[in-house]
């Protein structure tokens, strides 16, 4: 197999938490993955975007054109990065309603108002990046794991907080099927 | 064992099942996880290492050498900038060399992530004179961790780990041993003057000699034991050799295989020094020799040969780090590939994105104490130097005007204090780096009486690089108030306040003070960072901010001037706070915006928070 995603956010939404989990989705299957992260000088609030490459590579950075999948947190960063995804790709954005989206080329597209579902109460905040997960998992039909898997992987990393992290991961997915 | 390691970390357990139990040095990006991680695992499995951040960089390299002076195993972690603090120390200690192993491991930035430079550890070691070690990926960290340390005992030389960022801050599953066995060695220092007293003449220049013939050793050594077999597996049915050192070998193996090209590659994992002869030897066999390393030309310059192509033939990119791109354009370059590039950006995706410039997080207290600043230092009447840290991020507010290298902002305040006088000098440096390099330069400044304001920013965490703890934090509670003191000045005093008016208030009795004052003026802010989990509570007061959009009249000045990252326009055209981003910390709502249109936001907890 041989599975490129970049995750693009700012700093204080758990963008490294994500790859992370997909770290360990993989190392429990045994597949071999690089990954890496970018977030030079910026703290919380700042550009960060990480890459995951599963399969058999030899570099953890991903190339222009290359990536399967995209998981954006934020809008901006999501069309920031978009240069490394390739026509046939995936990109699974949280963007607000009201925000004007240009005409993309890819050839997957989904998108969804986290921000506003966080507002309202559906989901702390703070879950976003599992959020945004769970909403790949179902917009993504070449998604390398299964839902059981990435739920291993959230509660191997912690346990504590890993029953409120299913249950909004399970929500995202509901959500998912229901926009569809 | 298999284990799901970032490089760094598996440095870190490279030098405990190496029977590394000194390790000192200073944080810097990309290499701070190193010394942090041995901390943890030192805790969870209570060996007894000693694991402990220097001062600086030399000192943290002093200590760890006279270990090794002393027979244990040491190793000294740095960023490679910090290694430009530590090379007085490594110069000398190249001649002297050690009894027990030592581990000099200075981390490299290409592509200026987190860095001023981009400059390259292994021309360093090349400089130094000491073996250097080059990772490609956090698997061949580990290896070469242990096997540096083996190689420093066994040749008597510090020997230099030099892995880039995305070997630092890469991931993958490792294979390591199984089972931790550590022993700690116990030190004995063995008195030896002519060895250790680096006095001139004579005895340094038997050792200069002793050092050029292990050099000659050591070239062996790496043809014998690294580079032979590398060269043996090469077919040599292929027109193109490909010599790579670091990150190069991964890029350069999956550009051939995404664009289906044939070539022999060579990975070089001791960069030098080079067993140049016989290298040069098997280039004989090919029409072309690639170089692909970064950031500088240091494998290329040894084995300089008309057949060698690289750097300084300009073939391949000279500046920013290594993409499979610019590995593709290098191929077009020597007459290998001559197809599209297929790391092109689609055309229709060539748009811009707002930016989101660096800026210090929400909540920080630097932001306020610049803001205070600059309202009552006027630019056009003042400098303002800084130094390295998170609040070089103040930069984005208009509130520093020059930045060097650590310590620096003292000592070119009283550079500028002395060629424009007709200016006020504000010159501003955190706690961490004052205790680094900033000392010096202000005994300097009041032994001179230069005029100045130090403001010396207080959160007594090393924050940029992941809140390692200040010297002012550990054991006993050194005092920079008092340091300041004991250079016979008065030292200012203020506590941050969120509440602006203060902190306003506070600069302004400063520029009096200053005003009559024949010498430096320093004062000490006492602020937290707000992403220590101990300290910030105590200090954030929760309240959260929103903007009246029928007050906001779009001004700018909270973008530009105060620039706090949840603050953004809206499609409206008036100013909205990211809920997501807020840190309550209440900042915004005085003095900042000219209609007050930042107010309390009493519903903020309501929202899942
Ligand atoms: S990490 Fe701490 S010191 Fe640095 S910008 Fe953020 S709050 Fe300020
Ligand atoms: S209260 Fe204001 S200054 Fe403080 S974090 Fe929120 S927006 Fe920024």
């Amino acid at each position: 197999m041989k599975y490129q995603i970049v995750i693009a956010g700012f700093g204080g939404q758990g963008v490294v938490f994500l790859v992370k989990v997909l770290a360990i989705c993989a190392g429990n299957r045994n597949i071999a993955f690089l990954g890496t992260e970018n977030h030079g000088m910026s703290q919380r609030g700042g550009s960060v975007s990480c890459d995951i490459k599963i399969g058999d590579f030899t570099n953890p950075v991903i190339d222009k054109n290359q990536a399967d999948l995209m998981i954006a947190l934020e809008k901006n960063e999501g069309l920031r990065n978009l240069a490394f995804l390739k026509l046939s790709g995936t990109l699974v954005t949280n963007a607000k309603d009201k925000d004007k989206y240009p005409e993309l080329p890819f050839k997957g597209f989904a998108k969804i108002d986290a921000f506003k579902k966080a507002e309202n109460g559906e989901f702390p905040i703070q879950g976003l990046n599992v959020y945004m997960l769970g909403f790949a998992l179902v917009n993504d039909k070449n998604f390398p794991f299964s839902v059981q898997e990435v739920k291993d992987a959230i509660t191997q990393i912690n346990t504590k907080v890993a029953e409120q992290n299913i249950v909004i991961l399970e929500q995202a997915m509901r959500d998912a099927k229901e926009s569809k | 064992m298999k284990q799901t390691l970032m490089g760094n970390d598996a440095i870190a357990w490279g030098l405990i099942h190496a029977n590394v139990d000194m390790i000192s040095g200073y944080p810097g990006t990309p290499s701070s996880e190193i010394l942090s991680e041995v901390q943890k695992i030192k805790h969870k499995l209570n060996l007894d290492i000693y694991a402990e951040w220097g001062t600086n960089e030399k000192v943290g390299f002093e200590v760890a050498y006279a270990g090794a002076i002393a027979g244990r195993r040491t190793c000294a972690t740095m960023k490679q900038v910090g290694l430009n603090v530590a090379s007085d120390a490594l110069m000398s200690a190249a001649y002297i060399g050690n009894l027990g192993g030592m581990l000099l491991i200075a981390a490299d930035d290409p592509g200026f992530h987190s860095s001023q430079t981009e400059q390259d550890s292994r021309v360093f070691a090349k400089f130094a004179r000491i073996p250097v070690l080059d990772p490609a990926t956090p698997q061949d960290a580990y290896d070469l961790t242990k096997y540096g340390v083996e190689l420093s005992e066994k040749f008597q030389i510090p020997v230099m780990l030099r892995p880039v960022m995305r070997v630092c801050h890469a991931r993958e599953i490792i294979e390591m041993d199984d089972e931790t066995n550590f022993k700690p060695n116990k030190g004995e220092f063995k008195r030896d003057v002519p060895r250790w007293g680096a006095v001139p003449r004579v005895g340094r220049f038997a050792q200069g000699v002793e050092q050029l013939n292990r050099m000659e050793v050591i070239k062996e050594y790496n043809w014998d034991h690294l580079l032979k077999k590398e060269f043996d597996k090469c077919e040599g049915k292929n027109r193109v050799l490909i010599i790579t050192s670091g990150t190069g070998y991964g890029f350069a193996k999956e550009t051939l295989s995404d664009l289906n090209l044939e070539a022999d590659v060579v990975k070089v994992l001791m960069p030098y020094p080079l067993p140049v002869e016989q290298m040069r030897d098997r280039f004989k066999s090919y029409d072309k020799v690639l170089v692909v390393e970064e950031p500088y030309p240091c494998v290329e310059e040894q084995i300089a040969s008309p057949n060698v192509y690289g750097k300084n033939t300009n073939s391949i990119h000279n500046i920013d780090e290594m993409s499979k791109e610019e590995i593709l354009k290098a191929f077009v370059n020597i007459g290998l590939y001559e197809g599209e590039n297929i790391y092109a950006t689609p055309p229709s995706l060539d748009f811009e994105v707002e930016t989101r410039p660096p800026a210090l997080c929400p909540g920080c207290p630097h932001r306020d104490v610049y803001y205070a600043i600059t309202k009552v230092f006027k630019k056009k009447k003042a400098i303002y130097p800084s130094d390295i840290g998170c609040y070089t991020l103040a930069i984005a507010q208009g509130a520093i005007d020059s930045i060097l290298c650590m310590g620096a902002s003292v000592s070119m305040a009283s550079g500028f204090a002395l060629s424009d006088p007709d200016k006020t000098v504000v010159a501003t440096i955190g706690d961490g780096t004052f205790f680094h390099s900033g000392i010096a330069p202000l005994i300097n400044a009041v032994y001179q009486n230069h005029k100045f304001i130090l403001v010396i920013l207080d959160n007594s965490t090393i924050a940029m690089t992941g809140r390692q703890t200040t010297p002012s934090r550990e054991n006993k509670n050194i005092d920079i108030k008092k340091i300041v003191e004991g250079m016979g000045i008065e030292c200012m005093e203020h506590h941050y306040s969120y509440e602006m008016q203060d902190n306003v208030d506070f600069f302004r009795e400063v520029k009096k003070i200053h005003a009559d004052a024949t010498g430096p003026t320093v004062v000490v802010v006492r602020e937290f960072c707000i992403l220590d989990g101990e300290r910030a509570p105590e200090f954030i007061p929760n309240i959260f901010a929103k903007v009246d959009p029928e007050l906001c009249i779009a001004c700018d000045q909270c973008t530009t001037v105060y620039k706090c990252p949840p603050m953004a326009y809206n499609e409206d055209g008036v100013i909205e706070i990211d809920p997501f981003l807020c840190a309550g910390c209440g900042g915004c709502l005085d003095v900042v915006c000219p209609t007050d249109a930042f107010v309390q936001d009493f519903d903020y907890l309501k929202r899942g928070n």
